[in-house]
């Protein structure tokens, strides 16, 4: 149980590419973070400098409070998962769990209990004599958290530890690390590039592009507040709509005007832009599928679109559609709000008209991307 | 489906011919041996050819090399006819229904199996013949000299009683190559084995350079260098009767240039077992022993063998450093001094092939030891694949 700090964090490889740019994050004691982004982003680089597996080009990592970059891995006090498993192939799955112990030289009873102990949580007690390669992923898996459960390591890193089970398995596997990490109570920090995984698992989430953080904040803060675009398209699943449009004022008022519609901006939002006294000018409008309505007739807050694809996910639809222009547009509509009749209307070619409320929407800045009301 | 058909009866013809080939050379050789004879002894060669191989029965070793031509030569021919058997019965099988075809390449495949078989048995029988001889020769009593035949008359343990007793050398040789070559095992192999993991796992200045210095060292025959080494040795007073120590120096010193097979097979090993053991805890070292080591046993029995076999069977640098002393020579050296003249040769022929069969028998144990360890695909599971 242990805070970690990084501070100005660099990553330079030999031929002098640069993987992770002055990272710099303060990881609270019993804390889950989630570093997310696409592959080459960084985020198994920084978790592999914590963890000790990676040299520090520059700054300092500090697990609670001591400066651990000269720090062997064994030295570090760290637990960690890899996303391959990495399990010993030679040992059974007991010898597995207890390597680590054994290094510690603990007595044979101390390690007997932790091992059938961690096995019983995992519910792998049946397999504790049997090899790894006569085991199936998931059971891996369970092996490769078992093995690191038993340390009783301060942090507990993971590196895409469910990136290679299947689907059905790996929504299985999020709630049992949900219910270990309640277990074992210290702190978490795990690499995906699956953002469901991160908005399920994370008391905060860093999302990282290209070396850089893009934001760190809770999974509610990163959805509903993104910094950035990429944020805003990243986080979300299906990703946010983005329409290149006007943003004008007129006595206070705000509006936006994609594809010759013109809607107002209300709420908070409309508050903000007035506060900050944005003025008229060409933004990005960014608005998730979720926040899309299907209107009844055509208005003059209503965008006339064609429907391309209809993708029916059972509890929802979700309706790729093209605007006049051809920007493409994804709608997602609870198969509830539907009639049977509408339903069997959204075939491919079908007029729809779309329409958002003021609430909704996020504004970005045409330049540097930049949510407007984040200054 | 055309393909499929037509590869195997390609390869069959191949084989055909190669065969048609090796039954050709010998044939021409016997003929032209037999074209020689007259046609009295001709008969008697062609009357006597089962009988003799059985029988002890002097025969001058010219005759003796055209029986082994002949059992060869029919051997071989044997296989070519079952290959054209089956080639032809490839050509043959027309377009057929599933279940016949399936049938027809079940006879294809039991008869080609079968030819590959004895084929097999015939290279084996080759290859053995010579041990089998040395074996049967050291039991042989009633004479010292090289005979035309391979059973013995009277068989005895006298030759082995002689090399081992009072007054021969052959003790202190064989302690001496034994010694060398435990050595030697044993330091090379950590040598290769330290070498190979550290080229495999770490990353450092000059490590590309290295390996192909390496590399282009290796080309170079250690030969070149016997003459200086043996001036070093003879100034470090490790020659003559003192060269055991002296070899180790020299077997072991460019060990760690042997990395290439090992090191091949460590990178074969996942990067993540080694981090994932750094991270529960163990050093590097603990890391090579307790992780790589037992994954890859195969390649350290490897590395064991050779590095035993070396010294063993070492001949030129052994005999170079001993310089003619009977107590710094090797097994190798040692009894080739037993040959050294004709009269030599004639007194001490059995005794050398029991020489030769005592030589034999670390290494014949060592390898039934290490044979069982050596086994594949222990990698199994370690990673999802």
């Amino acid at each position: 149980m242990a805070s970690v700090k990084l501070t100005n964090v660099k990553k330079i490889y030999d031929n002098k590419v640069v993987a992770v740019h002055d990272f710099n994050l303060d990881i609270k004691d019993k804390e889950f973070v989630v570093f997310v982004g696409p592959s080459g982003c960084g985020k198994s680089t920084t978790l592999r400098m914590v963890a000790g597996l990676e040299e520090i080009s520059e700054g300092t990592v500090e697990i609670d409070g001591e400066v651990v970059n000269d720090l062997q891995p064994k030295d570090r006090n760290i637990a960690m998962v890899f996303q391959n498993y990495a399990l010993y192939p030679h040992m059974t799955v007991y010898d597995n769990i207890a390597f680590s112990l054994r290094l510690q030289k603990l007595p044979e009873d101390v390690i007997y209990n932790k091992v059938t102990n961690a096995a019983e949580i995992l519910g792998i007690t049946d397999y504790l004599m049997r090899k790894p390669r006569a085991l199936s992923g998931g059971q891996r898996q369970r092996v490769a958290i078992g093995r690191a459960m038993v340390r009783d390591s301060k942090v507990f890193l993971m590196d895409e530890p469910l990136s290679n089970l299947d689907a059905k398995l790996r929504n299985q596997m999020r709630a049992e690390i949900i219910l270990l990490r309640q277990k074992l109570n210290t702190t978490f920090i795990y690499v995906t590039h699956d953002q469901t995984e991160a908005m399920t698992l994370g008391d905060r989430i860093v999302i990282m592009k290209d070396g850089y953080i893009m934001q760190v904040g809770t999974p509610t803060e990163v959805f509903e507040m993104p910094e950035n675009l990429f944020v805003a398209e990243f986080i979300g699943a299906p990703k946010m709509n983005i329409m290149h449009t006007e943003l004008s004022c007129e006595n206070g008022k705000y509006y936006v005007h994609p594809f010759g519609a013109r809607l107002p901006v209300e709420g908070d939002k409309g508050a903000k832009l007035n506060e900050l006294r944005v003025p008229g000018k060409q933004i990005i409008l960014g608005v998730r599928p979720e926040h899309i309505q299907l209107a009844k007739e055509a208005g003059p807050n209503t965008i006339p679109v064609k429907l391309e694809v209809n993708e029916m996910m059972g509890s929802e639809l979700h309706l790729h559609v093209y605007t006049e222009d051809g920007t493409r547009l994804i709608v997602r509509v609870p198969t509830i709000d539907l009639d049977p009749e509408q339903r069997n209307s959204l075939v491919q070619g079908a007029a729809l008209n779309i329409t958002f409320g003021g609430k909704v929407m996020h504004f970005f800045d045409k330049e540097t991307e930049h949510n407007i009301l984040l200054p | 489906m055309k393909t499929r058909k037509s590869l195997p009866s390609g390869i069959v013809m191949l084989i055909v011919a190669a065969c048609l080939i090796a039954v050709c050379a010998p044939l021409i050789l016997w003929i032209r041996h037999a074209a020689a004879m007259d046609s009295a002894s001709f008969m008697e060669t062609c009357q006597t050819i089962v009988h003799r191989i059985a029988h002890p029965f002097p025969i001058d070793p010219d005759h003796m090399g055209a029986v082994l031509l002949t059992i060869l030569m029919l051997l071989l021919l044997a296989i070519a006819v079952v290959l054209v058997i089956v080639a032809v019965i490839n050509l043959l099988r027309g377009p057929r229904d599933e279940q016949s075809r399936h049938m027809g390449l079940r006879t294809a495949n039991a008869i080609s199996n079968t030819a590959i078989h004895i084929l097999l048995v015939v290279i084996s029988v080759i290859w053995l013949l010579p041990f089998i001889f040395i074996v049967l020769q050291s039991f042989r009593v009633e004479s010292t000299y090289q005979v035309g035949y391979i059973i013995p008359e009277k068989w005895g343990f006298d030759n082995y009683v002689s090399i081992f007793s009072a007054g021969s050398n052959f003790p202190r040789w064989y302690l001496n190559t034994f010694i060398m070559a435990l050595a030697t095992a044993v330091l090379q192999t950590v040598i290769v084995l330290c070498m190979s993991y550290t080229l495999s796992r770490f990353r450092f200045k000059m490590r590309k350079p290295l390996m192909k210095f390496m590399l282009v060292l290796g080309m170079f025959p250690g030969i070149l260098g016997m003459i200086i080494l043996y001036r070093i040795l003879s100034d470090l007073g490790l020659t003559q009767a003192h060269a055991v120590p002296g070899l180790i120096l020299v077997y072991v010193a460019s060990s760690g240039m042997g990395y290439y097979v090992s090191k091949g097979f460590f990178d074969t090993i996942p990067k993540s077992l080694d981090e994932a053991a750094r991270v529960d805890g163990a050093t590097r070292a603990q890391v090579l022993f307790k992780i790589i080591l037992p994954l890859s046993k195969p390649i350290v029995i490897y590395t064991i063998l050779t590095a035993f076999m070396a010294p063993w069977g070492d001949f030129v640098f052994a005999k170079y450093a001993s310089m003619n002393n009977q107590l710094g020579m090797n097994v190798a050296v040692g009894m080739n001094t037993w040959l050294a003249t004709p009269s030599m040769l004639f007194a001490n022929y059995t005794k050398f092939c029991a020489g030769g069969v005592v030589v034999a028998i670390p290494v014949v144990i060592l390898f039934m030891c290490l044979q069982r360890y050596y086994v594949e695909g222990v990698t199994g599971g370690a990673v999802k694949g």
